[in-house]
């Protein structure tokens, strides 16, 4: 289907999802990519679990939302719950190894489960880029978008804070390429546990 | 003025934020608005884009007054238009109600949420009977309801045109995901493309004197007599009818040899796209017809695709339970083709649910 891929990603509202999720899009966007995000949330404005769904194909994207990512993130215990339905037989599902998950408490189906200690690489450089943290393991785990126009992209997004604070671009860009790496060290085999 | 948009641009936008794009090139004047999601953004937009234009926006205390603050406007002659979802939606079909009674030619931007009640904040496809046939009139409506990003900026425009060469009061449809998802599409000023701006027009106030040079502009929706009633309702009704077959619109794929149709509108329509081009590839007759109006209903140009194709059956497929196969039962009431559901009130349809749901049937 024209290399089309999947991700839902999943957090506590405030985590800052959404803002990675329409980061990506644009990155793919401005690559001449065929993009679609939605963002999924409820009535709160604050703590609820919040869902981004994002697809990147080379051709027109039809349905909005599916019922099956190809990468499925979740980043908080709630949203391990929200994300059961999202995941299937192909999907690769990634959650933060900051809390405690019993085997119960993943998906019945996925391909791999990976976990990824993003909020602790996130507090060694600042919680404010643990959603770039993320968006990096996203990139790595997918390479929906290359990594010239993520960079973009996030220079576009947050170029107006870079300005007032410019050490926030190099610790940004920091958060990217950690997220990155993080994807590339698991994708190696060596913190994936089988589902 | 300094046009709003020059040439053509691509964009990469959200659905609310092409709804205010399209608006200001539809040189509309005014947006009254009341918050409510998933349109929120339209007035957010809005408010941000029209200083710079010189058009205005008003917020008024609820949405029964968004609404009338609208009929008024279209009286004095200026292009007005208001947003609303859900239930949002309920409050303003009093003022729904007196733009038909009126033949006042308000613009209304419905992004569905899902429902009964404050329902969810995002999506469904639940307002398709309140948006066609809500209020306590006859549905004497144009309804658009769009599927993509660029339809909801040519729509938006179209609807203005619309509502003033015709005088009936228009909405554009979409829901929470059309509204909040971003997706690829050029925006343009109609004008350079050749596509002409109904002008807006005082409908009252007019020049000259009553009975020397002109007919009194008497618009009015409460009567004294059953009978006058009557007469206003049937003229508006031939009116409606009569325009009609120019404004009516809809998309038909591979329906020459269908076996089934599948019926859709609005963004389940990409899903049904999709689900019919994979099932041709499956070699099964699969065929694709979509309402682009829901009011008026395209029943004959519907009627003629079962004729030709010969479909044993229909497939109506929507994020409702069953608002639409309600309207297309009553539309081609006498046809002997089955009509078959694939009804999910409140949540997405995505191609394989189509395609498996039509393996199932046939």
């Amino acid at each position: 289907m024209g290399n089309l891929v999947r991700v839902a990603l999943a957090g506590e509202g405030g985590q800052g999802v959404q803002a990675a999720a329409e980061i990506l899009a644009e990155a793919a966007y401005n690559e001449g990519k065929q993009a679609i995000y939605i963002p999924n949330f409820g009535l709160e404005q604050r703590g609820g679990v919040s869902v981004a769904f994002i697809q990147v194909s080379d051709r027109r994207i039809g349905a909005p939302k599916f019922h099956k990512g190809d990468v499925v993130v979740a980043l908080s215990h709630r949203a391990v719950e929200r994300t059961h339905q999202y995941s299937g037989p192909d999907t690769v599902y990634v959650y933060d190894t900051s809390f405690q998950l019993s085997p119960e408490d993943l998906p019945p189906e996925a391909a791999r489960v990976i976990g990824i200690p993003a909020v602790e690489k996130a507090k060694e450089l600042s919680t404010r880029v643990f959603n770039i943290v993320v968006m990096g393991v996203v990139v790595g785990l997918t390479e929906m978008v290359s990594y010239e126009a993520t960079r973009k992209a996030l220079e576009h997004k947050l170029g107006y804070k870079f300005e007032k604070t410019p050490e926030l671009r190099e610790l940004n860009f920091r958060a990217l390429d950690t997220g990155i790496e993080m994807a590339r060290e698991a994708l190696k085999g060596g913190e994936v546990i089988h589902a | 003025m300094e046009k709003p948009i020059t040439g053509t641009m691509k964009a990469f936008m959200t659905g609310n934020e092409i709804v205010a794009w399209a608006a200001l090139a539809a040189q509309a004047d005014i947006m009254f608005g009341y918050p409510i999601t998933p349109q929120n953004e339209i007035m957010h937009y809005w408010t941000r884009l029209a200083p710079k234009y010189k058009r205005e926006f008003l917020q008024t205390e609820d949405e029964i007054s968004a609404g009338f603050t609208v009929c008024g406007a279209v009286q004095a002659g200026r292009k007005a238009f208001t947003a609303t979802a859900g239930p949002g939606n309920v409050l303003m079909q009093e003022p729904f109600g007196m733009a038909e009674a009126m033949r006042l030619p308000i613009v209304a931007v419905i992004q569905q949420r899902g429902g009964p009640s404050s329902g969810t904040v995002v999506y469904s496809q639940q307002e398709v009977t309140l948006t066609t046939y809500g209020g306590n009139g006859e549905g004497h409506r144009i309804v658009y309801s769009t599927s993509t990003h660029q339809e909801i900026f040519d729509y938006v425009i179209k609807a203005f045109n619309t509502a003033w060469k015709y005088r009936f009061p228009t909405f554009v449809m979409g829901d929470g995901y059309q509204a909040k998802m971003r997706e690829p599409l050029e925006i343009y000023d109609p004008e350079e493309r050749g596509l002409a701006i109904e002008p807006a027009r005082p409908l009252v106030g007019l020049p000259g004197s009553i009975g020397v040079d002109r007919e009194p502009a008497h618009l009015c929706n409460i009567y004294s007599l059953e009978e006058e009633l009557y007469e206003v309702v049937l003229e508006l009704d031939r009116a409606y009818q009569e325009i009609a077959p120019q404004v009516v619109e809809y998309e038909e794929k591979m329906c020459d040899d269908a076996e089934i149709i599948v019926l859709s509108h609005g963004v389940v329509s990409r899903a049904a796209d999709d689900a019919v081009k994979t099932l041709r590839e499956k070699g099964i007759n699969a065929g694709y017809f979509r309402h682009i109006t829901l009011r008026p209903f395209p029943a004959q140009q519907l009627r003629d695709a079962i004729k030709k194709s010969g479909a044993r059956k229909i497939l109506v497929a929507e994020s409702s339970y069953g608002q639409l196969m309600r309207l297309v039962r009553q539309e081609i009431y006498g046809e002997t083709v089955e009509i078959c559901g694939l009804l999910k009130p409140g949540v997405g349809i995505v191609d394989h649910d189509i395609f498996d749901k039509v393996k199932e049937l046939l």
